[in-house]
């Protein structure tokens, strides 16, 4: 029952981000779409006849800046906790004696974590899908689902972070507080010497956006994701490493 | 029929007894049981074929250690006051010999009686009478005998 | 079963930087019997406890649990699941039920008793539906124990278990320990409250500063550990009572007290050829033989 437990620690944070994400992304893209559809729903013809213009995918742009913002402050939150806090909450005595291994409890903790981020990046943009079908303005299912694989396979390094940083790291805020601070601090460093490894703008489609029509490019980036990824998988070993080494 | 189902009961019925286990006495636990039981066949209290509790449940009974109970009735079984059935517990089996051990216990509480009257009279009293008994009895008899 | 020992180590130690927590500790606990640890706060018992059970790692030294290596992860794993643990903090989650932590327990363990968990259940009184937080202490410590009692494993680990309970609980809780042990199950428990520790243990290990100064049967130290008050017509030289087996001697002028762990007949022998005026000997309690262990160290 580690999956439950995993749930039950993270179920609060989950569903808050989860509702925030979808509410916000739906009243920001309604918004949007109701005054470019000149405050009519279904969307009048002379707007709808033209197609999605440069002008609508900006929308999806903008979207998806506010998205990976919140997107990354829950998965950053949803990494917290794990074994380093449940010693200082006095719980550890119980779950390190269960007949389970350390890697066991980490992989467990890892992979809802996982899955809660990847639904926190499908369920906001199928929201907005569904938003503008209704609205009579169907968006390309292709675009979103470009949107979801930059968010959540570039951004699952973030979530790696905060596991890392919460297998170092005890303090209710200071565990939090450090890894923020990794992630503002990685972005501007990386923005300032290294841009095009910068996993913000990478997750963020400012590598993929074409900027005359405000559509993401045809080419998914691959090498940028995949790299992103193996990071992420080397912060989770290097985190199960510690946890591993920890006296308890 | 009536006498049938008496039967049946009256088998069933376990003795429920007192026992008083000291842990500060100074003597194992399960020496202090024996002699209880040894002491309850003399007085009657326990007869031929009463069954005594089981192990677990006088353990749990009286809060002692399991281990204490199964070394008494071990014991007792050893000098044959006891009869350990498998499966179905321990069984008493006063045998003449224990019987004539219960009249020298008397005997020997009415010579005590008598001791504790005349110590009484020499001015004694009961704590101080108590007190010499149990140090007296702390000495293996061997020293006594020595001098 | 096997005859080899529940808990064996060799010179286990666990220093942190120039403290010894535990020093060289060879520990030796049987089976099938209640063995009781004590010791001073501080004296090691709860690092002892963690380093048999994974969470810490020793500095040196070996050990064995129901014949796994301590040290090796996976070995230590599979003995915990035939090893019942409560820790000294009791810890549950808070954010858990009654009932949700009972479920969770037991889904990792194949020698949970549903019926002894039941009983249990309904002796404590605890309500399923009621958060771990909001439990007072005494429940969460009922809890805590209930978890592992529902089980019936090879060897049962408690620290400090009687810390919480009121003495209707503690009656409880040896009651439980001893159908336990009824049950097979090797009892290995650390406590302060000596009363308690007397009446059921079979074994005690005293630990102090990290050493181990005492491994003995409690009916073997009921029998041999003696107080003996002797009053004598002048004081008597100390050296006069320097024989084996005595461990302490205090003299106030023509009194004379020792404290000896055996051989109080010789004690006894010596008074008489000295001219005693009164001899008394006293059994010792189990207090008296841990101060004054612990006293000497």
């Amino acid at each position: 029952m580690l999956w439950y437990k995993a749930w039950l620690e993270t179920r609060s944070r989950f569903l808050t981000s989860l509702a925030t994400l979808t509410i916000f992304s739906s009243i920001f893209v309604h918004h949007a779409l109701y005054i470019a559809c000149l405050n009519t729903f279904p969307c009048p013809e002379e707007v709808r006849h033209s197609g999605w213009r440069s002008e609508f995918h900006f929308l999806l742009f903008v979207n998806q800046q506010y998205v990976v913002l919140m997107w990354i402050l829950a998965v950053v939150l949803l990494g917290m906790g794990g074994l380093l806090r449940e010693k200082a909450l006095g719980t550890s005595s119980l779950t390190l004696t269960l007949p389970v291994s350390r890697a066991r409890l980490m992989r467990v903790r890892v992979a809802m974590g996982i899955f809660q981020a990847i639904v926190l990046g499908v369920v906001p943009w199928l929201a907005v899908l569904i938003i503008s079908f209704r609205a009579g303005m169907p968006i390309s299912v292709a675009q979103v689902g470009f949107y979801i694989l930059l968010l959540v396979g570039g951004g699952l390094i973030y979530f790696a972070m905060a596991v890392l940083v919460s297998s170092l790291v005890s303090g209710e805020y200071t565990a939090p507080a450090l890894t923020f601070g990794a992630v503002l601090l990685g972005a501007m460093l990386f923005d300032n010497w290294l841009r095009r490894f910068n996993v913000w703008r990478l997750v963020t489609g400012d590598f993929s956006i074409d900027r005359n029509t405000f559509l993401l490019s045809k080419q998914v980036p691959w090498p940028g994701l995949l790299g992103s990824l193996c990071v992420a998988a080397l912060m989770l070993l290097a985190s199960v490493i510690a946890v591993q080494r920890k006296e308890f | 029929m009536t006498n049938l189902l008496l039967l049946c009961i009256f088998t069933v019925i376990q003795f429920d007894m007192f026992f008083k286990l000291d842990a500060t006495a100074g003597q194992p636990l399960y020496l202090q049981l024996m002699q209880q039981i040894r002491h309850a066949t003399e007085t009657g209290a326990l007869k031929d074929g009463d069954q005594l509790p089981g192990i677990r449940t006088l353990a749990e009974k009286l809060v002692v250690s399991p281990n204490t109970i199964a070394k008494a009735y071990s014991e007792l079984e050893h000098e044959g006051l006891l009869e350990l059935r498998h499966g179905s517990g321990a069984f008493v089996c006063v045998k003449r010999r224990i019987r004539s051990m219960a009249d020298s216990v008397h005997a020997a509480r009415r010579r005590i009686r008598d001791l504790i009257e005349r110590l009484r009279d020499d001015g004694l009293i009961d704590e101080e009478i108590r007190r010499a008994f149990e140090a007296e009895l702390l000495f293996p008899v061997e020293i006594a005998s020595k001098r | 079963m096997t005859s080899e020992p529940a808990i064996l180590t060799h010179g286990l130690t666990k220093s942190y930087g120039h403290d010894d927590a535990v020093r060289g500790l060879d520990l030796s606990i049987g089976r099938n019997r209640i063995t009781a640890f004590l010791g001073r706060n501080g004296a090691g018992k709860s690092t002892t406890i963690k380093m048999l059970l994974g969470l810490i790692r020793p500095t040196s030294g070996s050990g064995t649990v129901l014949g796994k290596q301590i040290t090796d992860a996976e070995q230590n794993r599979r003995m915990r699941q035939r090893v019942a643990y409560v820790a000294e903090d009791k810890s549950l989650y808070g954010y858990m039920t009654v009932e949700q932590t009972i479920n969770f327990a037991r889904s990792f363990y194949s020698d949970w008793h549903v019926d002894a968990e039941k009983k249990l259940l309904l002796d404590s009184e605890l309500p399923a539906n009621r958060k771990v937080k909001s439990l007072s202490k005494g429940m969460r410590t009922k809890l805590a124990l209930l978890l592992a009692f529902a089980r019936r494993p090879e060897l049962l680990i408690l620290d400090e278990p009687s810390e919480g309970l009121d003495p209707v609980g503690i009656e409880d809780l040896l009651r439980t320990l001893v159908s336990c042990s009824a049950d097979g199950v090797s009892v290995f428990f650390s406590s302060h409250q000596i009363a308690e520790v007397e009446r059921v243990a079979d074994h005690i290990c005293i630990l102090d500063k990290g050493c181990l100064l005492m491994d003995a049967s409690v009916d073997q130290l009921r029998q041999s550990y003696r107080r003996i008050d002797m009053v004598f017509p002048s004081p008597p030289p100390e050296r006069e009572f320097q024989i084996s087996g005595v461990k302490r001697i205090r003299t106030a002028g023509n009194q004379v007290r020792i404290f000896s762990s055996g051989n109080a007949e010789a004690v006894v022998e010596r008074a008489r050829n000295l001219r005693v005026v009164s001899v008394e000997v006293a059994p010792v309690g189990l207090r008296d033989v841990f101060l004054e262990t612990v006293r000497e160290n």
